[in-house]
């Protein structure tokens, strides 16, 4: 079998250099944060950690993430002790800046293992198509987005959930692929949206037999459930020592939060907030009862929870009762077949429920669809066919991370070469599919790409010239709305494609 | 066996998905099996022998080229908050601000001290255009005097996108225009010629000192390219065109003027005499310059007509009063005299010394090395022993592309000339080797020049170009990027330090001599130990300045051998050396008959 060209290392090494040069780019208050981190767990008893709250950022991620900022802060220590003061707020000299822009980098090696696994472990006859994806995902804008410029740790934490997933390939695989996949949930704790597939497939293969559900192999519950309840010890042990374990949930779900993010992830609530606006203008035609104050405060700035002034107010429990109702048609179809592909399949559906119905979620957490799909991607024409518009509308709603002029040709630019790149390539690796594909579907997710041109265009500049400061929730709207309709769409396909295939 | 002069080699037609002719991939003997010769190939390896067009190849370069322009962007420029000086930013600032808001005839009289106007017309217009531009953004970036030291990030970001723009405008086309030329010359397919435009473009001396450090070089850079382009596809009275651009943008394109000048002179003297062609170059040229001071004299018209007074401290310039004829004052044409000498005495300041700072150049190591100390000597003295020194090392390249002017020929001849001039003339700048470095990486898209025989002496110009630049680039915090762009393309290109594959064939297989391996291992490794002592130990307190003097010594020897190189392969493939044997022995020959 001839190596595929450019290799995995190769890209790697040209992803890193360019990462590096984004070293001075704009950087979120997510930096901010992860420094404040690194200050609290190496500067503070194990005790204070989840009680701290000298900066308003406090620690709010599980367990292992915060032992990974305290191996980060004893490095840190020779680079610069002044960033693990707790009360250097702010502290941002560029031995900070580089010091913490460097672990990003480094820890996506893992990542880059991961990819390298993934590709060894496919079969030889589609290879090429597991290569491309594996450069896809490797050179991902939102991964460059999110970690290299805004600053987070998915390269990392991406890189564990691809590893156990990667490893659950292989039947003697499945018990690490477990343990890695409940080490992941105690790094971060938004990985639990993914956690049915992953339960549902384990029962399946792991804990009962290949020819019946009766027949249990009780050895390997035994040993999955005791390896999940040491990591989970490793973890929370320490914190239930001290009988801290209801602070420390609270710090992980914080339910106060509003419905939809300031600004909305493009998914179902997007969708209904964008209808609800509408509807405040047909109101009066149509007789319905207008919620005065909700119109006034709604989305006016760029923080606040959104309220509703015409449609009935979402409680948190209806969007937990629609994620679940959401996950169960890919769920089933796992149990009841459960492949390798089914499970990968399922992951991304799983994603892609918690994502469009989830309560508060975050533009980001769009990665939880696009990377386990991308290893879908290419098995034929009609997963593309769904997959394109996700990779359109996935990146787009992702660019209101990045408002500074700066850095605006690098999200652009970047995303359009990506998406030139990879689209291409797709097009031209993935097989034709079985089944015959409904061409219209086609020529409408070419007129969504097509929208986005000038789409992007307005918001990023007629905008401002038209309306000044005025209206400027408008175009983070109109981003979003755009977003949302090509996240369901490429839902619903990819959902028809499973289901019938 | 006798160099093959490159006009007797029998030519191939090749299809454009023909076999590699570049020397891009290599098939490894055991089973026939090709693969990427060096990893910049490798990332073109999917496209290869594809139908896919250049229009999609092409903006995908020309977009990944733009974001490494940019992130290198993202990074200090120079003098970034450092008064009182401030830097060459600063310095683009003011002529933007100054352009913009002063008469066209106080342009080249206004304060030199704080970085007054002392390039050519060119550079004033096109900084006239984009103050214009940047004033209606933001007034307050341009203020004269108010403004002075602006460190406002809108600004930066202004300035860096009118670097881009102004190269996206320029240098990009016309390096896509001249790769395109020298592959069709050479027989080379498409793909092969993308991978060259690729390299070229990741250059990173030119990125860095535009980009990082601050200047607009491409622009003259790319009038450059396509004088070349244009020279290639026969249309000598174009390239007279875009020469006076780069000359009236840059007075350092003279570096290139003498072996431009002795090729346009060729061509009308060889094969045949040509004057019809000798005038029209002749005539092109000078309306050329015309039009380039047009806009100026039209300027200074329109004052003379309006009497605006020049400005107060304005002197006769010194070339005027050095005429050897009075001159009155009352002729109609006085202003415009009185303006050109003074463009042209701030242009070409004829009193500075012999280098400035340090610079890796002859004269800038035989005096600080400590061999030979220069400031004893009368400065007249000094110019004239650098003149000299100039031309003989510039006449062997330009006697030969006189003689034999082949388009072959062109880019040995254009860098060796400008290498000449960058070691031995007068006021030369550590930036300044960003022009023979041009010539020279353009021949990674002619005819095996991506065989580790051309391609490891281009990588080798160009990383020891970059080294000779980190001392500047240190001073404007840009060692971070000096690392990135520099290894990064080390790597595509396969080249030590990271990678010695290059060096691993030998010379029958298209690998380099063996005294060119030593040569350059001897030089990268100085490099390399240059960078760890640099990093880990102080200099002695006798001698602070030890680095840099160790850095401009071995950049000089390192520039210098690539100085031969060009002359030597200049004169290989203009087969003087084959026809000079064919004479010896038609004459022997001869005495045999006899």
């Amino acid at each position: 079998m001839a190596e595929q060209y450019p290799t995995i290392l190769q890209t790697a090494v040209l992803g890193t250099a360019f990462k590096v040069l984004l070293w001075p780019a704009y950087r979120s208050t997510d930096f901010e944060v992860h420094r404040n981190w690194l200050a609290i767990t190496h500067s503070l008893p194990l005790k204070q950690w989840y009680f701290d709250k000298t900066s308003e950022w406090t620690l709010d991620y599980p367990p292992f993430f915060a032992y990974f900022e305290l191996f980060l802060s004893q490095l840190a220590r020779y680079v610069d002790p002044k960033m693990l003061q707790i009360n250097n707020l702010g502290y941002d000299s560029w031995q900070t800046v580089h010091f913490q822009r460097a672990t990003v980098i480094v820890t996506e090696l893992v990542l880059v293992y991961a990819l390298s696994l993934f590709v060894q472990s496919t079969p030889a006859g589609s290879r090429k198509q597991s290569h491309a994806a594996a450069l896809s995902i490797l050179l991902s804008p939102g991964l460059l987005i999110i970690d290299h410029v805004h600053f987070q740790y998915n390269g990392l934490l991406y890189g564990i959930l691809l590893l156990s997933v990667v490893l659950a390939r292989k039947p003697t695989g499945l018990l690490p692929s477990g343990l890695i996949f409940a080490a992941l949930l105690c790094l971060k704790h938004i990985y639990l949206y993914l956690a049915p597939a992953y339960f549902v497939y384990l029962l399946r293969t792991y804990c009962l037999g290949p020819r019946s559900i009766f027949d249990v192999r009780f050895s390997n519950c035994i040993k999955l459930g005791v390896g999940i309840a040491v990591v989970a010890l490793l973890a929370f042990g320490p914190f239930i020592y001290y009988g801290q374990i209801e602070q420390v949930m609270s710090r992980l779900f914080p339910f106060s939060r509003g419905l939809c993010h300031a600004y909305w992830a493009p998914n179902v609530w997007a969708m209904y907030s964008f209808t609800d606006r509408i509807l405040i203008y047909a109101a009066p035609y149509l007789k319905l009862p207008v919620n005065l104050e909700a119109v006034n405060s709604v989305t006016r700035g760029l923080v606040g929870d959104t309220s509703f002034a015409v449609l009935p107010e979402v409680a948190p429990r209806v969007t937990f009762v629609l994620t679940l109702a959401a996950q169960l048609p890919a769920l089933a179809k796992l149990f009841f077949r459960p492949t390798w592909d089914n499970f990968v399949a399922a992951l991304a559906l799983c994603g892609y429920a918690s994502f469009l119905f989830g309560w508060h979620v975050h533009e980001k957490a769009i990665l939880l669809v696009i990377i386990p799909f991308s290893l879908l991607a290419l098995k034929d024409r009609r997963y593309l066919g769904a997959f394109r518009p996700l990779a359109v509308s996935g990146h787009v709603s992702l660019f209101p991370l990045l408002y500074t002029p700066m850095e605006f040709p690098i999200k652009m630019v970047y995303a359009v070469a990506w998406l030139v790149i990879f689209l291409m390539s797709f097009d031209r690796l993935a097989p034709a599919s079985e089944k015959p594909r409904i061409f219209l579907l086609d020529r409408l997710s070419l007129l969504y790409i097509g929208v986005a041109v000038p789409l992007i265009a307005y918001c990023a500049l007629a905008h401002e010239l038209l309306f000044g400061e005025r209206y400027e929730f408008l175009p983070l709207m109109f981003i979003s709305s755009y977003s949302a309709v090509g996240v369901v769409g490429s839902w619903i396909g990819f959902l028809v494609v499973f289901l019938t295939t | 066996m006798s160099p093959q002069p490159s006009s007797h080699r029998p030519r191939r037609r090749r299809p454009a998905e023909a076999g590699s002719s570049n020397g891009a991939i290599t098939t490894t003997s055991a089973a026939q099996h090709e693969r990427p010769a060096f990893p910049l190939v490798a990332f073109f390896w999917p496209i290869k022998g594809a139908n896919i067009t250049q229009w999609v190849t092409l903006p995908c370069i020309l977009m990944i080229a733009f974001l490494f322009r940019w992130c290198t962007a993202l990074w200090p420029y120079s003098g970034y908050r450092k008064p009182p000086m401030h830097g060459d930013f600063e310095a683009q600032r003011h002529w933007m601000e100054l352009t913009i808001s002063l008469p066209v005839t106080h342009w080249y009289f206004h304060d030199l001290e704080w970085w007054g106007l002392d390039y050519p017309p060119l550079t004033a217009y096109h900084s006239w255009l984009l103050g214009q531009v940047g004033s209606f953004l933001n007034p307050s970036w341009f203020r004269l005097y108010l403004s002075r030291g602006l460190d406002d990030q809108g600004l930066k970001v202004f300035m860096r996108a009118t670097v881009a723009a102004s190269e996206y405008l320029v240098y990009v086309p016309a390096a896509v225009l001249c790769v395109r030329q020298l592959a069709r010359q050479s027989n080379i397919n498409i793909w092969e010629a993308s991978i060259a435009l690729t390299a070229i473009l990741m250059q990173p001396a030119t990125v860095l000192i535009d980009h990082g450090h601050f200047q607009y070089n491409t622009v003259m850079l790319g009038f450059m390219l396509t004088t070349i382009a244009s020279m290639l596809a026969g249309r000598p009275l174009w390239s007279c065109v875009f020469f006076v651009g780069a000359l009236g943008f840059k007075q350092m394109a003279l570096f290139y003027a003498p072996a431009v000048a002795a090729y346009l002179a060729g061509i009308c003297f060889f094969p045949k005499l040509d004057i019809p062609r000798f005038v029209g170059i002749a005539v092109i040229t000078l309306a050329s310059f015309a039009v380039l001071f047009l806009p100026l004299l039209l300027g200074t018209a329109y004052d003379t007509y309006r009497n605006a007074p020049l400005p107060a401290d304005a002197v006769t310039p010194p070339l005027l009063s050095a005429i050897p004829f009075s001159l009155s004052e009352k002729v109609w044409y006085y202003p415009y005299i009185f303006q050109l000498t003074q463009a042209i005495h701030r242009i070409f300041p004829f009193a500075r010394g012999l280098f400035e700072d340090k610079v890796a150049n002859l004269w800038c190591a035989v005096h600080s090395s400590g061999i030979h100390k220069l400031h004893n000597y009368d400065s007249a003295l000094l110019s004239r022993a650098a003149l000299g020194l100039t031309l003989a090392s510039i006449l062997p390249p330009c006697a030969l592309i006189f003689f034999k002017p082949r388009k072959e020929l062109i880019l040995y001849a254009f860098a060796a000339t400008s290498w000449g001039f960058f070691l031995c003339s007068y006021q030369v700048h550590e930036k300044n080797v960003l022009l023979p470095l041009l010539p020279m990486t353009l021949l990674l898209a002619t005819e095996g020049g991506m065989k580790p025989s051309t391609r490891a002496w281009v990588g080798f110009a160009n990383i020891l170009a970059c080294w000779t630049l980190f001392p500047l680039l240190v001073k404007d915090e840009l060692r971070i990027p000096y690392f990135v762009l520099t290894g990064l393309w080390a790597y595509l290109m396969g080249l030590p330090p990271v990678d010695i594959s290059a060096y691993k064939l030998s010379r029958s297989e298209g690998g380099l001599h063996i005294i060119s391996k030593v040569i350059h291992f001897g030089i990268y490794a100085v490099m390399v130990a240059w960078h760890v002592a640099e990093a880990a130990l102080a200099p002695p307190e006798n001698k602070p300045d030890l680095w840099v003097v160790a850095n401009v010594c071995f950049g000089a020897a390192g520039f210098g051998i690539c100085y031969f190189w060009c002359l030597w392969r200049l004169v290989e493939e203009s087969g003087i050396l084959y026809d000079m044997r064919l004479l010896k022995r038609k004459a022997q020959e001869g005495k045999k008959m006899q």
